[in-house]
């Protein structure tokens, strides 16, 4: 007699013959394929950055079985994405679960198409955090750790809800030894950018800096502890043009306490590009009030 | 809330010692061996082919009684064994369709992993299918879970989320990945295997069944 198991089983069996109508198989390097998520019917894909080596010429297997050429239009290797485009029309697109609706402990399945066939693994949400920065630099807008399994093949494919929801893109090599998914609003943002740009713009001072202690005084005059000392300025970068000197403590941007690089890195986002956005910095222990244009990351 | 997970417990444990019932381990004189399933209550035992390997097995049944075993048929390709036990009434374990099944849906593993006596360990289809280039070889039909076989599972039954018969457990692969026959395949290789043990057993009908096709009923 059926019971409650077998609805779980039917659900979340459902949950992945849904979704699994729109990932795709991406064969863009040698070896292992890897998955990837349809972001819009017209061949928008979304992929994993590391397992796209080729630029042209990548085979996508669709759900149908047939296979369609594509070719790629940015990568952010700093979020491990690329975006790929598909000469096809026949693609579905996904529900997108918004990360405000995740809770530790829900099921979550990762699915992946190595072959010609859907594929999963179950789990639960092990750990929903902050913000953070991958080692090579990327801003992710919330921690989202599972224990999903990774089979071979799966970088790149969708974290699942129960409800049928893509909630993530499941990664191997973000983090080593832990599965880490990208939230959606983090895939959103960075897809725009590489459609729009072919690459994630950031913002670029042109300089080399290090956290500091501030001076008690000002200390007491700002509310912080720290800003970051400039301890290189690159000849006519930004920061150089602007009047920034070796030796400058920058305390804030944009109106925005700067205590630490991420605060600096954080607030040079593609946004601020080309604007001139007003810059406190401590000079021979003085506070002044200078202007920077931001540059664009190259 | 906290309903749904008890009863999900409750319904959880039923499957299970329903299942151990239809739970046997293979021997040979002292050791386990791994496990078998019973497939038809009148002794028919299915186990792996790398569990039944040799003549002299014994057959010990959930309730303690170890029996001798006949081993009627193995074919290595598929990893199955059909083994014969002299005995009758034995719990059968109920089949299921192992061709609907799909990736994501519960399944259950049980067997004497390190001769822990009917253990279980649970997870979902993986996949199905014969198309495993990066971890199975060969053209046979495979079912892949997502759960931890272990040495001891082997010839033991994979069960649905009813409790009922959807492969042998075979092999595991890496820590995480276990490798089940399908019961399809499974049922292909008994009728295979009691129609040629029928043909030795009554020679007049295997040349009557080779020359005359018989009457075709419409």
């Amino acid at each position: 007699m059926p019971g409650v198991l077998q609805d779980l089983s039917d659900a979340m069996a459902n949950a992945a013959e849904t979704v699994g109508q729109s990932i795709v198989r991406v064969e863009g390097r040698k070896r292992l394929a890897g998955t990837g998520v349809v972001w819009s019917a017209d061949g928008v894909i979304v992929t994993a950055h590391h397992v796209v080596h080729k630029e042209s010429g990548i085979e996508i297997g669709l759900p149908d079985g047939s296979i369609a050429s594509a070719s790629l239009v940015g990568r952010d290797p700093s979020t491990d994405l690329a975006v790929l485009r598909a000469e096809t029309n026949s693609l579905t697109a996904p529900a997108w679960g918004e990360i405000d609706s995740v809770k530790v402990g829900q099921l979550v399945l990762a699915l992946g198409r190595p072959g010609k066939f859907v594929q999963a693994t179950l789990g639960v949400v092990s750990a929903l955090g902050q913000g953070w920065r991958t080692p090579p630099g990327g801003q992710i807008d919330r921690y989202l750790q599972t224990d999903v399994l990774m089979y071979p093949g799966f970088s790149g494919g969708p974290l699942v809800s129960a409800g049928g929801e893509v909630i993530g893109l499941n990664s191997s090599a973000l983090l080593r030894g832990v599965s880490v998914a990208l939230p959606v609003p983090t895939i959103r943002r960075v897809v725009e950018s590489l459609l729009q740009h072919g690459h994630v713009r950031r913002g670029y001072l042109g300089v080399a800096a290090q956290p500091v202690r501030l001076p008690e005084a000002l200390q007491e005059q700002l509310g912080q502890e720290t800003g970051v000392l400039l301890v290189s300025v690159e000849a006519g970068g930004a920061a150089d043009q602007a009047g920034l000197a070796l030796g400058d403590t920058i305390v804030a941007l944009d109106g925005q306490p700067v205590r630490h690089m991420d605060d600096l890195l954080n607030l040079l986002t593609g946004e601020r590009i080309g604007v001139s956005v007003p810059v406190k910095i401590a000079r021979g222990g003085q506070l002044q009030d200078m202007a920077v244009t931001v540059g664009e990351h190259a | 809330m906290s309903d749904i997970v008890r009863q999900l417990d409750d319904e959880l444990a039923g499957i299970v010692a329903a299942v151990r019932l239809c739970l046997v381990q293979v021997r040979y004189r002292d050791r386990s061996l791994g496990a078998g399933t019973i497939w038809h209550a009148d002794g028919l035992i299915v186990t792996n082919a790398h569990v039944a390997q040799r003549g002299g097995l014994t057959v010990t049944l959930p309730d303690g009684q170890t029996l001798p075993a006949r081993l009627l048929a193995r074919d290595p390709d598929c990893d199955l064994a059909a083994l014969s036990v002299e005995a009758h009434d034995l719990p059968a374990i109920p089949l299921g369709d192992s061709r609907t099944l799909c990736p994501g849906d519960w399944v259950m593993a049980l067997g004497h992993p390190w001769g822990a006596l009917g253990a279980v360990t649970a997870g979902i289809v993986v996949g199905m299918g014969a198309d495993w280039p990066e971890i199975l070889p060969g053209r046979n039909d495979w079912l892949v879970a997502s759960l931890h076989l272990r040495p001891g599972h082997s010839g033991g039954p994979l069960v649905d989320a009813q409790g009922k018969l959807v492969g042998i457990n075979t092999l595991m692969n890496g820590p995480d990945a276990g490798v089940a026959i399908p019961v399809h395949v499974a049922a292909r290789f008994l009728k295979d295997a009691l129609d040629d043990e029928r043909r030795r057993a009554q020679p007049e009908a295997h040349v009557q069944a080779a020359g005359d096709p018989g009457p075709r009923y419409i």
